[in-house]
């Protein structure tokens, strides 16, 4: 297993350069650079020359690359051009504000699928299961960022300000200042609606394949067997049907995380939280080469790891797929 | 000893005949848009999608006011009889923006997810056909596209654009988002040749003498459209989505063309104050969005039954 795991890991650092390396190049094709931004309007030639030497942005692409690859292998994510500070600083943390949104919207999305699958499969082209499907389609549609506005609207604004619009606190132990008021029921208070807002389209999409794969599984015969030798619905259903239906479940939702990452980025700008989507893009806009390279970085790490995570839940599921 | 029944065989003949004919009277096409009539909410997302494109068309005829034209006498007025959806902070009227601001979202919607077919399909069906190095570059290449997050890589290609008003905006949007959409067609594609060229009527065709591209567009295409369809109507839901994004982060067609992401970014500042101003516009992309998601839902379940 352990083994099994390294050779993932091992493999996935291809993929991982290329990703870095495409967006390397993609950035630095981007019209301006980001000296203009640091300097202002105001500069001679020369101190931009000076700037572009410091920071390496004079050499070829691949030569910068080959740079910035270098330095990662001694574990210096480079400096950002516009804050000064480390990147991998701010990577760590930034990365435990999008975790645990991404977790929680995952929660959040299983906590009304499987319910709703549940109950759609076994009363199949009942009222249920109609306003379950219904609900779905609906959920299917609601872009993140309407679904957080809705939220907003409800919860901020028809009922006064019941939780915070926007704005973060930490969780205990991961507040970057000295002087720092981590509460968990503060900080849960901030993450609901995010986590709500970016679940929600998840939860449609899993109920929908939920429900099928639960409808395909309930009608094999070892389910007709389960039944038939007397044990009761509730164990036939949670153990037997749910655990084997869960299995093409967990593939797409190890895909949706694409999405998630995505999502995040949107959920974050509206919800003004100090994550790593709101990183990305404000460091996109600005051109800050250094600090999108880290973000490229860690998304595809993610994309690697949570893949991986997938593959390892197959064999909880499934005994019958093994890992060597 | 064997021997045939005592029948006219001119009779076995007209029977058989009889028999084609009338499975013939109902081709596989027939049968699923009588399936797509047959849905409810297949119809139902129909009739919001052509109302959508019938709004979009006559948007000039429809609106009551320019969708640009500000008004500081009129700002933030909540909705009246003048004002249906009353008007933002710029006092132009939200009705008017809404119905100008469906152009935007139809136009990248189907226009980025044509692109997107037209480049990816021949992709798909040359990389599936011939196999070999040409399939290993191309799917190669698509799987490096799919290996980004589909808004981070949306987002990056519309900064390397550099988004800006009218025409020419709209156009890097679609595409940007064409870009990100064209790996789904070329697997999708390549995936159904794959099954298909090992069929016994390909090997038929190949016998006959009948050359590559006529097999490819005459026997292999048809035969691979039925996922095509459907895709694609659940691809314009997807793009619509992924404008609407784009314009939520600023990324989108600039202002002054109206745009149902931008301005429900825009007035999402005010929603304390005027809380109907973040809704209109989110409520458009929804209705739309689900339009096409409940057309394209009927369609696949009439295309493939076997799949409700």
């Amino acid at each position: 297993m352990r083994i099994y795991i390294l050779r993932r890991l091992a493999e996935a650092v291809p993929t991982i350069l290329m990703i870095t390396l495409v967006v390397f190049v993609m950035m630095r094709s981007i019209p301006g650079d980001p000296v203009v931004a640091l300097l202002g309007d105001a500069f001679t030639e020369e101190d931009a020359a000076k700037v572009r030497n410091e920071y390496g942005l004079d050499k070829p692409i691949l030569v910068q690359y080959g740079l910035w690859l270098a330095k990662l292998a001694q574990g210096d994510w480079g400096t950002s051009i516009l804050s000064g500070r480390p990147v991998l600083k701010d990577v760590l943390v930034r990365l435990p504000v999008t975790l645990e949104l991404i977790v929680l919207s995952m929660a959040v999305a299983l906590a009304i699928a499987i319910p709703a699958a549940i109950i759609g499969a076994l009363r199949q082209n009942t009222w249920a299961d109609y306003s379950a499907t219904t609900i779905a389609m609906i959920g299917v549609s609601i872009p993140e960022f309407f679904a957080g506005v809705l939220l907003l609207l409800v919860f901020s604004v028809a009922l006064h300000g019941t939780l915070p619009s926007s704005g973060w606190v930490y969780l205990p132990g991961t507040c970057p200042m000295l002087v720092c008021t981590g509460s968990v029921w503060a900080n849960m208070m901030h993450v609901v609606m995010p986590a709500v807002a970016l679940g929600i389209g998840r939860a449609a999409l899993l109920t929908r394949l939920l429900r099928a794969s639960m409808l395909e599984v309930i009608r094999t015969e070892y389910i007709t067997t389960a039944r038939a030798k007397g044990l009761a619905e509730k164990p036939v259903v949670l153990k037997h049907a749910l655990k084997n239906a869960l299995i093409p479940t967990v593939t797409v939702m190890g895909l949706q995380v694409g999405f998630l990452i995505g999502g995040a980025i949107v959920v974050e700008a509206l919800f003004a939280m100090p994550g790593l989507g709101s990183f990305g893009i404000d460091a996109i806009i600005a051109r800050d080469y250094q600090q999108v390279q880290g973000f490229a970085l860690i998304t595809a790490f993610a994309f690697v790891v949570i893949n991986l995570i997938v593959d390892l839940t197959y064999s909880l599921l499934d005994p019958r797929i093994r890992y060597a | 000893m064997n021997t045939l029944p005592n029948v006219d065989l001119p009779v076995v003949g007209e029977l058989a005949g009889a028999a084609l004919a009338a499975a013939r009277s109902e081709s596989p096409l027939a049968q699923a848009l009588r399936r797509l009539r047959k849905s409810k909410t297949a119809l139902f997302g129909g009739v919001i999608a052509v109302a959508l494109v019938v709004v979009a068309i006559f948007a000039d005829v429809l609106a009551p006011y320019s969708p640009t034209a500000s008004d500081q006498r009129h700002t933030f007025e909540a909705p009246s009889r003048a004002y249906p959806l009353g008007t933002d902070q710029l006092g132009r009227d939200m009705l008017s923006r809404l119905i100008h601001g469906s152009r935007i979202s139809l136009a990248v919607g189907v226009a980025s997810v044509l692109l997107a077919l037209f480049v990816g399909v021949p992709l798909g069906l040359v990389a599936g056909f011939y196999g070999g190095r040409l399939d290993a570059g191309i799917m190669r290449l698509m799987d490096l596209v799919l290996a980004f997050p589909i808004y981070l890589l949306a987002i990056i290609l519309m900064v390397i654009f550099t988004p800006t008003a009218g025409l020419i905006g709209t156009i890097k949007v679609v595409g940007a988002i064409a870009i990100v959409r064209i790996p789904i067609y070329a697997r999708l594609v390549r995936g159904s040749v794959l099954s298909i060229k090992e069929k016994e009527y390909i090997e038929a065709c190949r016998a006959l003498g009948v050359g590559d591209r006529s097999i490819l567009f005459h026997h292999v295409l048809p035969n691979s459209l039925a996922p095509i369809i459907v895709t694609t109507t659940l691809g314009i839901a997807t793009s619509i989505i992924v404008e609407a994004t784009l314009s939520f982060l600023g990324l989108g067609t600039q202002p002054p063309t109206p745009s149902w992401g931008w301005d429900l970014k825009a007035n999402v500042a005010f929603i304390h104050q005027n809380p109907w101003l973040a809704l209109f516009p989110g409520l458009a992309i929804f209705v739309t969005v689900l339009g096409f998601n409940l057309f394209g839902d009927g369609l696949r379940d009439a295309l493939d039954p076997r799949m409700k």
